[in-house]
Formats: C-alpha cells, sequence, structure tokens
C-alpha cells in the first residue's frame, strides 16, 4: 500500500479497494444504514413507548418502528427470542412487585397478607409492553450494528477520539468477557469444581469464577490501553479515518423526523393535548 | 490409562478438530503432544476430563469410560494445567488458591495441608505461601497454577503450554517436576510448542496434524530425519541438536546431551570442515 499523502486523491485505485475492504460487510439493507439512524430509532422507539404508555401506542411503535427493521434485516425471529430471553426475568420481578402491592379497589385474589389487584394487574401489563418494547428495540440496534461502526461513525461526527475509544471497549468487553468466563469456568472445573452437582454446589462454584473474570477484564482494558498509546494514539491534531460509514439526505431527514415527532409527542403529553390511549 | 478410540470432534460451526485419533497412553508414561496451531491437541486434552464430549468414538479414563461421568469426578483422575494461569487464579493467597483444587478431590485437614505445602515447596514458592498470587511476576503465577493442579493428586496431569514465559530455572524447575511426578508413577503429558523442552523431559512424543496423530515414537523418532516432512507438514520443526546431528552425520540425536555424547564419540573431523557445515544455509 502507498504510504499516506494526506490527500485522498492521491489513492490509487488497490488502494482504494484495500480501504474499502476494512469497512464491516453489510449483511441486509437495515444493517446497512448508518449507525446513528438504527441508534435514532432504537432512542426513539423506546423513549416514545415510554412516554404515551397504555397498550395501543407502544405495540404500535413496534409494529411501525421496529418490526419493518427486523425483518429487513432478517432477524426478527432471533431478536424476538433474545427480548422475549431479556425481558422475561424483568417481566416477573416487576408483575410479582406490581400485582401485589399496587393499590386499587378491584381485589382479584389474596396469598397471605397480600392482595392482589386488577390495578395492578394492568399496571405491570404496561410495564411488561414497555421493557418487551425496548428490548426488542435495542435489540434491534445490537443485533445490526457493528460495535466498532458506531464508535467510528461518532468520531467521524466530532467524538473525542478518547471517548469513542471508552464506548467501543465497554461494547466490546462485552462478548469478550462471556468468552473468557467460559475458559474461566473450564479452567476450575478442571480443579474439581464441580458446576453439574446441586444447587448449593453450584452457587459454591460462583467465587472462583468471578475473581478472575473481573481480574483478566481489567487487565485486559489495561493492555489494550497500553497498546493503542505506543501507536501514538494520545496525539494531538486531526486525524484521517481509514474507512467511513455512507450517510445520505434520506437518512439525516428521517433522524431529523423521528427527532421532531418526539418532542411533539413529549409537548403533547405534557400538556395533556395528547389523549392518553389505551 | 487414557484410551482413546476413533475420537471424532466437530465444533458447533462445523469444525472437524479431531477427525478418528486413536490413541494410548499408558500410566507411568511421559508423552508430550506437538502440532501446529488448530491441529487438535487441546481438542484432544479437553476430552479426559470430560470439558468436551466426543462427536463419535470414545474415550476411557484409568479402564472406565469418561461418557457419563461428570468433569469433577474425572478431574480426580486427570488434572489439566491450562496455559494461562490468571484463568483460574481466583484466591487472596497462594495457600488458599493451591488448596481449592486439593479441596474439591476430597483431601481434609493435615492431608490437605500436607499437599498444599509439598506442591508449593516443589514449584519453589513456600516462602511467599502467604502472599497475594498477584504479586507474584506471570512466570511464577504459571509455576503456581501448576501447584494448583499437583495437589490435587491425580494419576494424571497434563499441562498444556508449561514453559511459556518460563526462563532457563524455570525450564528446568518443570522438567524436573516432569521427572519427579513420573518416578512416581504419575501420568505426565504436555502440549507444547517448546521443542527443546519437549526432546529433553519426554520419552514419546505424539505428532497431531489435522486432527489425526501423524507420528508417534520415541523423540529420537519423531525428531529424526525420516520425520522432517510429517514435521514439516504441521509447520514443526525438529530441536537444533537433533538437526545438528543429521548435518553432521552423527545419527539421531534430539536432546543435546545426546549430541555432545555422539559427538565426543565421533571421529575427530578437521575444525574448518565442521565450522563450514555449521555455517551451512541449507538447513536440511
Amino acid at each position: 500500500m502507498a504510504p499516506p499523502s494526506g490527500n485522498p486523491t492521491t489513492l490509487s485505485e488497490a488502494d482504494r479497494a484495500y480501504l474499502a475492504s476494512l469497512a464491516p460487510q453489510a449483511a441486509s439493507p437495515y444493517h446497512a444504514l448508518n449507525p446513528l439512524t438504527k441508534a435514532a430509532i432504537a432512542t426513539i422507539a423506546t423513549l416514545a413507548a415510554f412516554v404515551l404508555g397504555g397498550y395501543v401506542a407502544p405495540l404500535a411503535i413496534l409494529t411501525v418502528l421496529v418490526i419493518p427493521g427486523a425483518v429487513a434485516a432478517g432477524v426478527l425471529t432471533r431478536l424476538t427470542r433474545v427480548a422475549v430471553l431479556i425481558s422475561v426475568p424483568i417481566s416477573i420481578s416487576v408483575a410479582l412487585v406490581s400485582v401485589f402491592t399496587r393499590a386499587g379497589a378491584t381485589v382479584l385474589f389474596t396469598v397471605g397478607p397480600f392482595d392482589a389487584t386488577a390495578e395492578g394487574v394492568d399496571f405491570a401489563g404496561q410495564i411488561i409492553v414497555r421493557l418487551f418494547v425496548t428490548a426488542m428495540a435495542l435489540g434491534l440496534f445490537g443485533l445490526t450494528t457493528e460495535p466498532r461502526a458506531f464508535v467510528v461513525d461518532l468520531e467521524r461526527r466530532g467524538l473525542s477520539p478518547r471517548v469513542a475509544f471508552a464506548a467501543a471497549a465497554t461494547l466490546e468487553t462485552i462478548p469478550l468477557m462471556v468468552e473468557r468466563a467460559l475458559a474461566i469456568q473450564a479452567a476450575q472445573r478442571a480443579r474439581g469444581l464441580d458446576t453439574e452437582g446441586s444447587l448449593a454446589a453450584r452457587i459454591g462454584g460462583v467465587m472462583p469464577l468471578v475473581g478472575p473474570v473481573i481480574l483478566s477484564s481489567l487487565t485486559e482494558v489495561e493492555e489494550r490501553s497500553l497498546a493503542l498509546e505506543v501507536r501514538a494514539f494520545g496525539r494531538p491534531g486531526r486525524r484521517d479515518q481509514l474507512w467511513t460509514l455512507a450517510d445520505d439526505g434520506r437518512q439525516r431527514l428521517l433522524r431529523w423526523a423521528l427527532l421532531v415527532g418526539f418532542i411533539l409527542v413529549l409537548v403533547g403529553r405534557v400538556a395533556g393535548a395528547l389523549p392518553a390511549l389505551p | 490409562m487414557i484410551h482413546c478410540e476413533g475420537l471424532v470432534h466437530v465444533y458447533p460451526g462445523g469444525t472437524r478438530a479431531l477427525d478418528g485419533v486413536d490413541l494410548e497412553i499408558r500410566a507411568g508414561e511421559r508423552v508430550a503432544i506437538i502440532g501446529q496451531n488448530g491441529s487438535g491437541k487441546s481438542t484432544l486434552i479437553l476430552h479426559w476430563n470430560g470439558l468436551l464430549r466426543p462427536t463419535a468414538g470414545q474415550v476411557v479414563i484409568d479402564g472406565r469410560a469418561a461418557e457419563g461421568q461428570r468433569v469433577a469426578h474425572l478431574a480426580r483422575t486427570v488434572g489439566i494445567a491450562f496455559q494461562d494461569p490468571d484463568r483460574q487464579i481466583f484466591a487472596g493467597r497462594l495457600r488458599t488458591e493451591v488448596a481449592f483444587g486439593a479441596r474439591n478431590v476430597g483431601l481434609r485437614g493435615a492431608a490437605l495441608q500436607r499437599a498444599v505445602d509439598e506442591t508449593l515447596d516443589v514449584v519453589g514458592l513456600r516462602g511467599e505461601a502467604d502472599a497475594n498470587p498477584y504479586d507474584l511476576g506471570y512466570s511464577r503465577r504459571k509455576l503456581l497454577a501448576l501447584a494448583s493442579i499437583l495437589a490435587m493428586g491425580t494419576p494424571v496431569v497434563v499441562l498444556d503450554e508449561p514453559t511459556t514465559g518460563q526462563d532457563a530455572a524455570g525450564v528446568a524447575r518443570i522438567q524436573a517436576i516432569v521427572r519427579s511426578l513420573t518416578e512416581v508413577g504419575r501420568t505426565v503429558v504436555t502440549v507444547s510448542h517448546d521443542m527443546r523442552f519437549v526432546a529433553e523431559t519426554f520419552e514419546r512424543v505424539v505428532v497431531m496434524g489435522a486432527g489425526r496423530v501423524l507420528l508417534d515414537g520415541s523423540p529420537a523418532e519423531a525428531f529424526g530425519e525420516p520425520a522432517w516432512p510429517s514435521l514439516a507438514a504441521t509447520n514443526l520443526e525438529a530441536p537444533l541438536a537433533a538437526q545438528l546431528g543429521v548435518r553432521w552425520g552423527l545419527g539421531p540425536t534430539p536432546t543435546e546431551a545426546g549430541l555432545v555424547a555422539a559427538l565426543a564419540g565421533a571421529p575427530r573431523a578437521r575444525p574448518a570442515d565442521r565450522a563450514g557445515t555449521f555455517g551451512s544455509s541449507d538447513p536440511r
């Protein structure tokens, strides 16, 4: 490859092709959307679901903003499974707390000192719908966006490289921690740690896993930081990017429309001009 | 002690890591498994304590099929010291770390204490028994991880890349540990890329490539000139002593001691001839 000249017009075709090959490959037109557009859809869908409340509005948001994208990306089944896995444990907690502690006139049944009220069931239902919409919206973003692509795009828009690195390191650390946790679990099982036995044995086996996972994650972040510093990561001044992600007028328009739409909904709800849907 | 028959392992992504491995390791043997990355070495040893289960074929450990036995149970027979010590160390003191595995396999009280003290002594860390493991450097943390496996007293000890990060003294210590283990009848298997360590320490070398056993013999056989094409097929080279022995026409000399002995017994060549041969640019 030719040495960097500072002037992109001097790049040969081969250089351009090489640089283009470094960018993440999009699996579908939805994957190919600019990460900020996908982030805007996820964020606005989540916020609007909470601001509007009820059942109809969050489900409408899910139908209009999330499901078409998931279908276009070919991830609807996987996304639904992920969203259910994420929202079910929280939903159970929410349901238990809301159903039995929410004051209401209609008592459905009683368990010991606790009354299960219809109002509590309704409240829990609304929260669970919003949680599910949130899980679907954020899950769609996660399944269709590479962390490094999002961070590179934010950096192109002026985000400090240091903040961008912190964000990327955080996002990339999660799958790495899962992988490391499995390796650590294997090492402890090789020393006779019983993870296939009783519940008590499994609970007792947590500590030998937690320590190495946290310590090795911290060490790795430190090593990555040092590796970046020795490659002049902290150098002041403007920097060029090897690859950038496509953005266009239609996507910008969509983002602005989502933002303006959300502000109108928010103002409408606060001012009472927008009626609450069931 | 370890019997693998027609062992096949296919990972979920479709990678066929083991492709019909037949291997018998007898009690008290010192065996090194070598091969390039991806040749199936680690996949093979993980079957011995049940961390991986065969796609086809079978594994028999100490006369009993591994199938159906829990990892915690198999760990009483096969102790595996993994390459990265930081993926297992969790305790605040060396003594506690070493006791972890030994307690899991049933040692208690004075027997546990004795096992901990003895193994810390063997790896040269007895004086720091109450220190925090992370106060040690990497090479000594690796010895600590080794101690925690030795303390379990398993009949089979498997060492994954034990010499990584060790200086000459550390390697010599590991060699001494390996020899002392087999002197008391324990079986030692290593997976290593350190050909000199393998040749100097182990009596049997198994060469793996593409999930199969390519070669199985003594260091003299595995590193002798006829085996070089097989070694090259899995991106390996015989240790320097073996290569020099062949170049100088001394026969198989996988170890440095063997090379020196062969040189001492060989007809004395003129220094100029020897220097010329040594400096040759063609290693074969």
